[in-house]
């Protein structure tokens, strides 16, 4: 069997997502890079905090440690019940807003479900030719059963999305608009462009049926669909859009939000 | 060229109450609650989301990505001052975090920031200031002497030199609201449970002050919290019982924090003190009232310590008494809006969230609003006045009293009372109308008089 996989320390892996995994290994790694720097620039921030009695403000390690011990400071128990219950079902906000609850259940679980999923398929990408040594077949086959999660959660984001964008077109009450909504469209429209271009290199990879092309597609249609350009998009901005610039945007209330509630303990 | 300072600074606020500030996912669910943002007609400076909103614009313009690569952005000072000042048109009632999706705890933040204000020369708000001289000098915040604590004591009731339990009186009964010193005090002897007090040894609990960011000012409540525990505690008390949810609140969350370890005794409310009772078979209920009520939730008793159902059970035993819940209730309830300073600071604001909460209770068709809070009953009294209502507001206790057969008369009022020193649901006693003050005599140095005289009066209309 022909193999025009790409190598790396001699290995051959191969890329169903018709990237050089090499522009998505750097991206990632500065996505990575900017989203620990961002984080520790909040940090730092928080850090400056100086509490009554104190003479001299926590540091951004100290302000770390601080949110650790208070997280837990009603045991490791009770800080999964509110992990569970009110971070990854969002108990709090399903009591008095539930449509917007269903939004947010739908866009959480489904950007996590495809954030799990990518990180699979990545692992699975250098898995099978480093550890199992294995051909092409490892990987199609990982891909194939990805197939049902990967529409199913982003159908979830779609729907999150759609119901977000409808809530800000048909406001239920002037009270509840949210201020400086410009914002929310910039986060909801790079959404949707995740979405869309993810969709559409979903369609290439089923249209062209992975465990039959792959192999020629590597071999004789590269680089047609080989860095197809909208996938590389999709990939590349992806990763920027929903790593490396989350803790500079809203959605650093992703991981605020959690963080509040677990420090206050839900917040009762 | 020097980097500019940062306009703001970061003293006492916790690096997770900066963390907080980015928690807010502006989706505006504490705007439908806020109470002080209804009674001011909806003004968005005053809403709980523009506050978190502005002082994280102002934390990233000193300390975010930016500050830190180009030095921070000035923040011009009428900002700041005009921030503090919504910050202050706010009752620290809690209702905001109550349905905060996000948790935030914003009684903590409001006081926090005030007190970071307060320490930046920009706060408190107006007549707030007087509170630490006040609280400091007199140990009370309405100008009286400590030898008057008690005052309203009658002959008929019995107050022991020890005991396991004590009554901690609290300034407003002790000094205004007497109605709730004799009552509790009466029911206390009716139910032979032997109590001391502190009398002349009681200070101001503080709360005051720490609610207006100003507990750091010669750590007026700390030396005050440590006072009172010292107190209670050399004189064997197990179990205080408080008849104000203000001072209660402050007992249970701000004295141990200031001791700087748990309480030496169990600080227990009236109410739960009552509903214990009840629950015992203990109260003989030796009349009845047919009315209908409604119960406000303190924001000192309720949200903030989670007392909600004790006051109910005790309501709900009370014979012919039909209790009707408020639209909004228990966690959910609508501040009465004397709280967080804004009774002495800005009263108007006081007066329009009293005057919605007794709207809220008028459309249930009791006929009277009963608390468990000296102060929200004040602020209530003023509020049905305003919309000249008929319906009475009273204090649990006082109700209980009655009930089992007590008098709830004080003292005969002097002339001009406040109004609030009596019973309002049993109308056993008058205040005499305040004589009409004479003519002031024209005085040949009369231009300096009142520029001497200003302060005082400030003090006085600030004790209120």
């Amino acid at each position: 069997m022909a193999t025009e996989g790409l190598t790396i320390f001699g290995k051959t892996v191969f890329d169903t997502l018709f990237i050089d995994y090499r522009i998505m290994v750097i991206t990632a790694i500065i996505s990575i890079i900017l989203f620990i720097v961002g984080m520790y620039i909040q940090l730092e921030k928080w850090g400056r905090g100086i509490p009554e009695g104190a003479t001299k403000p926590y540091g951004a390690w100290g302000a770390l440690k601080l949110i650790i011990s208070k997280i837990f400071e009603k045991g490791i128990g009770h800080a999964l019940e509110i992990l569970i219950l009110d971070v990854a079902f969002q108990r709090r906000t399903y009591r008095r807003r539930k449509l917007e609850w269903l939004m947010h259940i739908l866009i959480f679980w489904g950007w996590i479900g495809l954030l799990i999923l990518t990180i699979v398929a990545a692992i699975a990408e250098f898995y099978g030719p480093f550890i199992l040594e294995a051909g092409p077949e490892f990987f199609i086959s990982m891909w194939k059963s990805l197939e049902l999660p990967n529409d199913i959660f982003g159908y979830m984001l779609v729907a999150g999305i759609v119901i977000a964008i409808a809530r800000r077109l048909f406001p239920a009450g002037k009270d509840v608009q949210a201020r400086n909504a410009d914002i929310d469209w910039i986060l909801i429209l790079g959404l949707l462009i995740v979405v869309i271009t993810g969709f559409y290199a979903q369609a290439i990879r089923e249209t062209d049926g992975i465990e039959r092309d792959v192999i020629p597609v590597y071999e004789a249609e590269a680089p047609g669909f080989f860095n197809n350009i909208t996938v590389l998009f999709h990939e590349v901005f992806t990763l920027l859009f929903c790593v490396a610039y989350v803790p500079f945007s809203k959605y650093f209330h992703m991981i605020t939000a959690p963080l509040t509630i677990l420090v206050n303990w839900g917040g009762e | 060229m020097a980097k500019e300072k940062p306009s703001i600074n970061t003293v006492n606020l916790t690096a997770t109450q900066l963390m907080e500030f980015d928690a807010c996912t502006r989706c505006g669910e504490c705007v439908k609650y806020c109470p002080t943002y209804d009674a001011r007609d909806k003004n968005q400076d005053i809403e709980p989301r523009d506050k978190i909103l502005r002082w994280r614009d102002f934390m990233n313009k000193s300390y975010g990505l930016k500050a830190r690569l180009f030095g921070p952005e000035k923040i011009p000072p009428e900002k700041i001052k005009k921030f503090t000042d919504d910050l202050y048109n706010c009752t620290t009632c809690g209702m905001c975090g109550t349905v905060c999706p996000a948790g935030i705890n914003t009684i903590e933040l409001w006081e926090s920031t005030r007190a970071n204000l307060v320490k930046h020369g920009t706060g408190p708000f107006g007549k707030q200031s007087l509170f630490p001289k006040l609280i400091e000098e007199g140990h009370n915040p309405y100008m009286k002497q400590q030898k008057d604590r008690l005052a309203w004591m009658t002959p008929d009731i019995k107050i022991t030199d020890k005991s396991d339990i004590a009554y901690f009186i609290g300034c407003t009964a002790g000094y205004n609201q007497q109605v709730l010193g004799v009552s509790t005090a009466r029911i206390l002897n009716k139910l032979n449970v032997p109590f001391m007090v502190l009398g002349e040894d009681e200070w101001c609990c503080s709360s005051a002050l720490i609610r207006t960011g100003q507990q750091h000012i010669n750590d007026t409540p700390k030396k005050a919290a440590i006072h009172n525990v010292e107190a209670l505690k050399a004189r064997g008390a197990k179990r205080v019982i408080f008849a104000c949810a203000g001072c209660f609140r402050a007992a249970k969350i701000d004295w141990p924090r200031a001791y700087g370890k748990a309480l030496p005794f169990e600080a227990i409310h009236m109410s739960q003190f009552l509903a214990e009772q009840v629950e015992a078979g203990k109260i003989k209920w030796e009349k009845s009232l047919d009315k209908t009520v409604t119960y406000h939730d303190p924001c000192h008793l309720g949200r903030h310590v989670g007392v909600f159902e004790e006051p109910r059970s005790v309501i709900k035993s009370m014979p012919g008494v039909k209790l009707v819940e408020m639209k909004r209730n228990r966690k959910e309830q609508r501040c009465c809006g004397a709280g967080g300073g804004v009774k002495a600071g800005i009263p108007d604001l006081a007066l329009g969230v009293a005057k919605a909460r007794v709207t809220d209770a008028k459309e249930t068709g009791a006929e009277a609003l009963i608390s468990t809070c000296p102060f929200c009953r004040r602020n209530l009294l003023d509020g049905r006045d305003e919309l000249k209502l008929d319906m009475s507001v009273d204090d649990l206790v006082v109700l209980t009293a009655n009930l089992m057969g007590l008098s709830t008369d004080v003292k005969p009022p002097a002339p001009g009372a406040p109004k609030e020193s009596i019973s309002d649901l049993f109308r056993t006693q008058t205040i005499p109308p305040k004589p009409p003050a004479e003519p002031k005599k024209e005085e040949p140095k009369a231009a300096a008089a009142p520029k001497a005289e200003a302060p005082q009066a400030a003090v006085k209309e600030a004790a209120k």
